[in-house]
């Protein structure tokens, strides 16, 4: 009996915060169906507090669809090229420190190099990259992104992709070296195959912090390449208190990295800790 | 060993530290090389002014004003995302078959974008009754003045960060607890220990070095915070919400002073780094 009723109250408790983690956005997804009128009244439950509409939605495509889907295939296109890049470099550097002793710099330097680089305030990059890329002729354009992003998000992909390296049984690949493939025959034809998971892993969660990202898009965009959480943040002011606006707006942004997140459950805790916090599942 | 013997070990690392080299290392010199400098926009002739910049930084009294804010941020907000994140994930350890729903439950603030969070705040503070205050008023509880009163800002600033990021303790500390081998539990109970003892001398040697780790990755993150307090309150009201990284954003990018703003992202970086040499050195063990 008295295990029951303790596990009552550890229920509870757990049901109250997962309130507390889910009442914001519960609430932006009824403003969001909401007619403005209804949007300053406390009702909670559509049909029987208030009459659900999408109007909110279809006007919102309608006025601004243009800006917004341009705003989101930029997104789309920043945090694809930043993925690709990133991985790239992060797959070769991550299966080379996973496989290889380094004498002059050990493997515990540029390990130690990579997390520094990881643990750096991005505001302190921001200012001569902005300064660079403008010198470049580079401002408001993909690329200038992208090179900001990959930068940033490079280390995440080199320590986590060594770490899944590392996780692999060796006998394989050197079976395969002894045949006579070549390190990177190797690594594409039996390595990669096998990684594919974290692979894909890395990729979309780098997708995914290159989404959210504000700073380095904010500060590198002014009109043609701006991301959608700069387009967003425009629009506070410009929106107001147009909430039904602003709830629409807000779900399209946390849609894809929320999605990928509950997709991506299994390799969060690794990968959030650069793999130094294995999760059991 | 086949491994030794290639030249192509060079090939696969080079791309990634030179690329981190260029696109890091050599700005961050540059920003060095700038806080000695007078650069800004509209100012034609780039003297190296040596340590003017430096001299300045202890004359500004919003500078001392946004550490005070970081601080008091990460110190509020950091220990109640970790003593909050372990305790819903020990309770979820008692309901294996729930973990998954409430693993998606809490991933959902986690991975949502700040700025959409930052956006939330008019909304769901909204002060003359949104979905927070509506509620007080409704218990017959007093408004608070989320956004606009200075003294309580911070607070909502703080909340936000708790609501964003105990999930990210919650979900580390729960796959740190599902990998306490169960015999060590099995034993306990077989002693007759209490559920009380169990925790506090099974469960929590366990998990503390996890938390250590987990702490040190929010504290560093936390000093950085930007987004929610730069996009829902400017650093306002006044200046009251205005962390180390807004306040160099305000002087790099709305006065265009990158010179001071340089000196000022020197100090930062040596204080995060500081802290974060202690992180990096327990990461590093990780990786042996």
């Amino acid at each position: 009996m008295r295990t029951s009723a303790r596990r009552i109250v550890a229920l509870a408790v757990l049901i109250i915060f997962a309130f507390f983690f889910m009442y914001p956005v519960y609430w932006i997804i009824i403003t969001s169906i909401k007619f403005p009128k209804d949007c300053f009244t406390l009702t909670f439950i559509p049909y029987l507090q208030f009459t659900p509409t999408l109007n909110n939605w279809i006007e919102q495509f309608e006025i601004s669809g243009r800006e917004i889907l341009k705003c989101l295939q930029n997104s789309l296109i920043i945090g694809g090229g930043t993925a690709a890049l990133a991985t790239l470099m992060g797959v070769f550097a991550g299966y080379a420190l996973a496989r290889f002793r380094y004498v002059r710099w050990s493997n515990r330097d540029i390990i130690v190099y990579f997390l520094s680089l990881r643990m750096l305030p991005p505001i302190v990059v921001a200012i001569p990259w902005y300064i660079m890329i403008s010198r470049l002729g580079l401002i408001d354009t993909h690329l200038a992104v992208i090179l900001a992003h990959a930068a940033f998000f490079l280390p995440y992909a080199v320590l986590v992709m060594r770490d899944s390296f590392r996780q692999l049984p060796i006998e394989l690949e050197e079976a395969a070296l002894v045949d006579g493939c070549s390190i990177w025959q190797t690594l594409v034809r039996i390595v990669l195959p096998v990684s594919a998971p974290a692979l894909a892993a890395v990729f979309i969660l780098i997708f995914s912090f290159s989404w959210n990202d504000f700073l380095f898009a904010f500060i590198l965009t002014s009109e043609k390449a701006v991301t959608f959480p700069v387009f967003i943040a425009g629009s506070l002011h410009a929106a107001g208190v147009y909430y039904w606006v602003l709830s629409v707006r807000q779900l399209l942004a946390i849609g894809p990295p929320v999605v990928i997140g509950v997709l991506m459950q299994k390799w969060i805790v690794r990968g959030l800790t650069l793999g130094a916090v294995r999760g059991a599942r | 060993m086949p491994f030794e013997r290639t030249k192509a070990r060079y090939t696969l690392l080079m791309p990634a530290i030179l690329y981190a080299i260029v696109l890091t290392v050599f700005p961050l010199i540059y920003t060095i090389y700038l806080s000695i400098t007078n650069y800004s926009f509209g100012n034609p002739v780039v003297e190296i002014v040596g340590l003017d910049n430096y001299v300045r930084i202890f004359q500004d009294y919003r500078v001392s004003n946004s550490l005070r804010v970081t601080l008091f941020i990460t110190a509020i907000a950091v220990p109640i995302e970790l003593i909050l994140g372990l305790i819903l994930a020990v309770l979820a350890g008692l309901f294996p078959r729930l973990q998954g729903v409430f693993r998606t439950i809490f991933l959902i603030p986690l991975f949502s974008t700040p700025v959409a969070i930052a956006l939330m705040g008019p909304n769901i503070f909204y002060e003359e009754g949104g979905p927070v205050n509506g509620l007080l008023i409704s218990l017959g509880l007093p408004k608070i003045y989320w956004l606009s009163d200075p003294k309580i800002a911070i607070w909502t600033v703080i909340l936000l960060d708790i609501w964003q990021w105990t999930p990210f303790v919650f979900l580390i500390t729960l796959a740190g607890l599902q990998g306490i081998p169960v015999e060590l539990y099995e034993s306990a109970t077989i002693d007759g220990a209490s559920g009380y003892q169990v925790f506090r001398r099974i469960t929590l040697p366990q998990i503390i070095p996890i938390l250590l780790t987990v702490f040190f990755f929010r504290f560093v993150d936390c000093l950085k915070i930007y987004d929610v307090p730069f996009v829902m309150l400017g650093g306002g009201p006044g200046t009251s919400t205005e962390t180390f990284t807004v306040y160099i954003y305000k002087l790099a990018f709305r006065g265009f002073n990158f010179g001071y703003s340089s000196a000022l992202s020197v100090i930062f970086l040596v204080i995060v780094m500081t802290i974060a040499s202690v992180l990096i050195r327990r990461l590093s063990q990780y990786y042996m």
